[in-house]
């Protein structure tokens, strides 16, 4: 990366205008020349080349609602998955999701008036997925990686990732009849 | 334009702005440092009950001098906010009557019902006729956690009854309990 900003400096030095410039450059020329020859060894040596750098950027679209509706059978799991899109402009792609609920303390919870009912996050960086790695509130999964080369997946890969969300036998054969509703909050974050 | 065309447009309008907020209602993240995004999750659970915890009742080498009784605690759970339920019970005689058999020997016998666990006696129950008015403690479909069981069957046959069977013959029958969410 050093070679890199001296390559630029000698060449921004170099692009002066003016009678001034020849005196200047005639001065300054020799040296210009070992600086560049020099930032370009180091550069050679280092195998790599210009570019632009990481961003650190991320971005998470393509999200859905969930709707489970009526749930018939209490005695299975009800799983309802959607592929997003996450974007990572970092060196590695790399990001982490935290998964916030509307129950006390982000707890992952529907409520339906005084009655609540819990449910479960499942995550995965690759889309289609209909599980994953489970979520615990408020806590960070670090490690994920997005193949996302555009920030809302227009072009590339449509959707990088999967979000599960379910409903456990237990905990639906345990609830009040009524209709149950909340939130889920996804915060990504670069890695 | 009329004034009727006019409010039916302008209701066509407010539909479909409704229809659009509630379709729309997950946000997706903008570019930054961090990204949030955030979705909306309903399911609704419909009134549902279970019973469990039954077993089969048999009365051997009676005497018919005494009565015979089988009580057993069963669960019965229920999801309404009340935890309501009614139960109706029917037996394999004709009309679905409460009567063992054996051919074409029948004798009666009378289901008591009780909405805790551990009674000998309860409320008599006629065949197809719903007990209404049943609460439920359970906090687990099968009892699994929670009270282990929340209600009494009990089976009783009268020395009247014991006294019409044949000896040494065997009567059976079937006792089905239907239990529905209130």
């Amino acid at each position: 990366m050093l070679a890199v900003k001296a390559f630029a400096t000698a060449v921004l030095k170099d692009s002066g205008i003016g009678s001034r410039r020849s005196a200047l450059s005639r001065r300054v020329a020799p040296g210009l020349a070992r600086l560049l020859a020099g930032a370009l060894l180091v550069v050679g040596l280092l195998g790599e080349t210009p570019s632009n750098a990481a961003s650190n950027k991320v971005r998470i679209t393509n999200l859905s609602d969930v709707g489970f509706g009526t749930i018939a059978n209490l005695n299975v799991d009800a799983v309802q998955s959607q592929s997003v899109c996450v974007y990572a402009d970092t060196n590695t792609s790399g990001y982490n999701v935290t998964g916030i609920g509307a129950g006390p303390g982000g707890a992952f919870q529907l409520s339906s008036g005084a009655a609540s009912m819990s449910f479960d996050v499942l995550w995965s960086s690759s889309p289609g997925q209909n599980s994953g790695t489970q979520l615990t509130p408020n806590v960070p999964l670090t490690g994920q990686v997005s193949s996302g080369t555009h920030q809302t997946c227009s072009n590339g890969p449509a959707t990088t990732a999967s979000l599960v969300v379910v409903l456990r036998s237990i905990a639906l054969s345990s609830a009040a009849a009524g209709t149950y509703n909340g939130t889920l909050t996804l915060v990504i974050g670069p890695e | 334009m009329d004034i009727a065309r006019y409010l039916r447009l302008s209701a066509l309008c407010v539909a479909g702005l409704l229809a659009s907020s509630a379709a729309e209602a997950a946000t997706q993240g903008s570019l930054g440092a961090t990204s949030t995004g955030s979705i909306s999750i309903g399911a609704s659970v419909p009134n549902r009950v279970q019973i469990s915890g039954l077993s089969d009742v048999s009365f051997a080498n009676q005497d018919p001098a005494t009565a015979a009784l089988s009580a057993q605690n069963i669960c019965v759970w229920s999801n309404t906010s009340t935890k309501g339920y009614n139960v109706t019970a029917s037996g394999s005689g004709t009309a679905n009557a409460f009567t063992l058999a054996n051919g074409a020997l029948t004798t009666p016998y009378t289901v008591e019902w009780a909405q805790t666990s551990g009674q000998s006696s309860g409320t008599a129950l006629a065949t197809g006729t719903a007990l209404t008015g049943q609460k439920s403690t359970a906090t687990n479909a099968l009892c699994a956690s929670g009270p282990s069981s929340t209600a009494s069957l009990i089976v009783k046959m009268s020395t009247a009854s014991l006294q019409t069977m044949q000896a040494a013959t065997t009567y059976t029958g079937t006792l089905t309990l239907v239990v529905a969410p209130e």
